[in-house]
């Protein structure tokens, strides 16, 4: 590193800075312009000033709330604000007061100058600390998914954290908090068009990648993010609550059942409403960079998934949900799996809150743009709520009834040239979804009574996540020649599956001429690919 | 070895040494007898007049039932090692356990990120070596225990070449 804390960049070494190059068209998804941006020329460029105090608030509260309430408090009744026999130490007290104050913010100041990202040469590195220094990069290749996040205070002030995993670093997500909105946009699209290998990207630096058009697929509207909710299990769960405290208040002439619920009131509400302020305003959309997610009330959260990236589907129905045909979809991405905090894991891994039929169909068109099959709604369909053998499933054996005496007409699978279905549950329907080249190992299960009744468990094993492929019961026959298909099957698919970098796999002018809802994935796309 | 129901029919399956049946053993004694000795620490402060509760036949029955849970398992110790198998076929390996609870898995070698070797003190002194692959996946749980040392090397080197060879992404 340099005295001024910045690499050479390999292209102005000699101190005569080369003339950007213009792209050619062909190598841009898009004929947008192209905008000038430090963030491309492999710079290192600070976050945000602001950043700190935007993510240190709390602390900068906790120090105003105890020095302001004491104050506010002995004003309102009058007092002085010091008592007679501290009067003398008041200097002191202020000025330890001041000290506190002023460290943090120099704290805040010095994690804000130790701060800096580069993009550069495949690669994004990320400085932080002074006392315990730490780099961190990240291969952009392997970049899993990327998504910009707005907690209410940075969104008042325009910011937003950049957030991307990558599959090759032990430790989950790069952090890039906070950039301005505009700015976090365009390294998203710059780390995009240089993990899909669009540009030639180090070579002509001053040149960013233009934004990927995009267009929208499907909203949820907020009447049925509610309404899901209200049907939801844990609705169930409150009325029948509700039904038993007023029962065993009438019988034993008595109240206190009623402070019994005032914690799981709490708990409740606390639940809906996150799910709700992660639900609100549900968006998805698609571009060659993949698929787009928004969503968030207070806090916005704007989720990019590379076309490919998705290891696993999975589609559910609540019993209740059967009422009004609705659906929600949960997917595996490598790195998601593994983050900390559960609310915000299992808001990142939900594909679609709440979805109709038709809504399904066009997600799963855009996580598996060649069915293969020439009728996917055919297929699909009876996954998720067919019976017996319709659309080619292969259900657990008449035999082994009594094991599951409702389930054993719908636990089958079904095989199709691109992904593996797996379909469970009469009431709580279930559909997994697993494409052949994303499957890591297949394991054989039986115990003893599965034994006894010649069935055997089958076991599809993919990244960390809400989605744990499993097939129930299978016959053994059938259950011995599905490991082996699909140990072929995911070998083949492995073998056509080719680079990372997901446009290279195309002639770069081929792109501009993709069908909209069809990202750009492999080379053999069948047409009619659509489901539904 | 007797192919069960389960596995892939016409294939040849390696054992893992007997002498691991010796390390099943120590783990076996470390965990069931002292499991089996605390259990019956009521029965002696029974027996010594210090408590007077649990019942005689309670403080009798508990490590009792203990204790036999504890001999099936021993005796089942030799079977569940002869069962451990493993096979390298063309594309990938093959691992199968379980007498009751049976298991068979097939781990791709374009799919291992990495291959472990482990040696706990037992084993070392019996000159084998655990292997375990690991996969981006949590699930596979794929160890061959009880290899011998040197097996347990070749096989390392021979799925780290066959690995590279078939390397594929996530």
């Amino acid at each position: 590193m340099t005295a001024d804390g910045r690499f050479p960049d390999p292209g102005t070494q000699s101190g005569q800075p080369l003339p950007a190059l213009p792209a050619p068209a062909a190598e841009s998804p898009a004929p947008a312009p192209a905008a000038e941006s430090a963030a491309s020329n492999g710079e290192w460029l600070r976050v945000h000033p602001a950043s700190p105090f935007v993510r240190g608030w709390v602390a900068l509260a906790a120090i105003a709330f105890f020095f302001g309430r004491d104050i506010f408090e002995r004003s309102l009744q009058g007092r002085p604000v010091f008592e007679e026999e501290l009067a003398g130490r008041a200097p002191l007290l202020l000025a330890g007061g001041g000290a506190v104050l002023l460290v943090t913010v120099l704290g805040f100041i010095l994690t804000w100058y130790f701060t800096k990202y580069q993009v550069a040469g495949g690669y994004v590195r990320v400085n932080t600390g002074f006392l315990f220094r730490q780099q961190r990069q990240a291969r952009l290749d392997r970049v899993q998914a990327i998504d910009i996040v707005q907690p209410l205070l940075a969104r008042i002030f325009g910011l937003a954290e950049l957030k991307f995993e990558v599959a090759d670093a032990g430790e989950s997500a790069v952090r890039l908090a906070y950039l301005k909105m505009d700015d976090a946009r365009q390294l998203r699209a710059t780390i995009l068009a240089r993990a899909a290998g669009v540009t030639t990207g180090t070579e002509d630096p001053g040149v960013a990648a233009p934004e990927a058009p995009e267009y929208p697929v499907l909203a949820v509207p907020p009447s049925r993010l509610v309404g899901s909710l209200l049907l939801s299990g844990q609705s169930v769960f409150v009325v029948a609550a509700t039904v038993a405290s007023v029962v065993l208040s009438a019988v034993t002439e008595s109240s206190a059942f009623f402070l019994y619920l005032v914690p799981a009131v709490l708990g409740l509400a606390a639940t809906y409403w996150n799910l709700f302020n992660k639900g609100y305003n549900f968006t998805a959309a698609i571009s060659p960079d993949g698929i787009r997610l928004r969503y968030g009330l207070l806090d916005t959260q704007a989720q990019t998934l590379p076309p490919g990236r998705i290891q696993a589907v999975k589609i559910t129905q609540p019993p209740l949900w059967r009422l009004l045909g609705w659906f929600r979809m949960q997917v595996n991405v490598a790195g998601y799996g593994l983050v900390e905090n559960a609310g915000e894991g299992s808001a990142r891994t939900t594909l679609l809150p709440v979805g109709t039929l038709p809504d399904v169909m066009n997600m799963l068109a855009l996580v598996l743009p060649d069915p293969g099959t020439p009728q996917p709604a055919v297929v699909f369909g009876a996954g998720l709520t067919g019976l017996d053998f319709a659309g080619g499933f292969v259900t657990t054996p008449r035999r082994a009834r009594w094991l599951a005496p409702l389930g054993w007409r719908r636990n089958g699978f079904a095989a199709t040239d691109t992904a593996l279905l797996l379909r469970s549950g009469r009431w709580w329907r279930q559909l997994v979804v697993v494409p052949h080249q994303r499957t890591q190992s297949i394991a054989l299960h039986q115990g003893p009574l599965a034994r006894l009744f010649r069935v055997a468990d089958l076991v599809l094993h993919t990244t960390a996540g809400p989605v744990l492929p499993r097939l129930t019961q299978a016959g053994v026959d059938e259950a011995r020649t599905l490991f082996d298909e699909q140990s072929a099957r995911a070998r083949l698919a492995r073998k056509r599956q080719t680079a990372e970098q997901w446009l290279r796999q195309v002639a770069p002018a081929a792109a501009e001429a993709v069908p909209v809802a069809e990202p750009v994935r492999t080379t053999h796309q069948q047409e009619g690919g659509q489901h539904g | 070895m007797r192919t069960e129901a389960i596995d892939p029919p016409g294939i040849a399956w390696q054992r893992v040494s007997p002498r691991y049946i010796t390390v099943r053993l120590v783990q076996w004694a470390l965990g069931n007898l002292v499991a089996v000795l605390v259990l019956s620490l009521p029965l002696m402060l029974v027996l010594a007049g210090v408590w007077v509760w649990p019942p005689l036949w309670l403080a009798v029955t508990v490590p009792a039932v203990m204790l036999l849970v504890a001999l099936w398992r021993l005796v089942l110790i030799p079977r569940q090692v002869r069962a451990i198998g493993y096979a390298e076929r063309d594309d990938d390996l093959l691992i199968r356990t379980g007498i009751f609870f049976q298991r068979t898995m097939a781990v791709p070698y374009g799919r291992m990120q990495y291959v472990d070797i482990s040696v706990g003190p037992v084993e070392r002194g019996l000159g084998l070596c655990t292997l375990k692959l690991h996969t981006a996946s949590p699930g596979t749980n794929a160890q061959i225990p009880g290899l011998p040392a040197a097996e347990g090397a070749r096989l390392r080197e021979q799925l780290a070449a066959r690995g590279e060879a078939r390397l594929a992404g996530l």
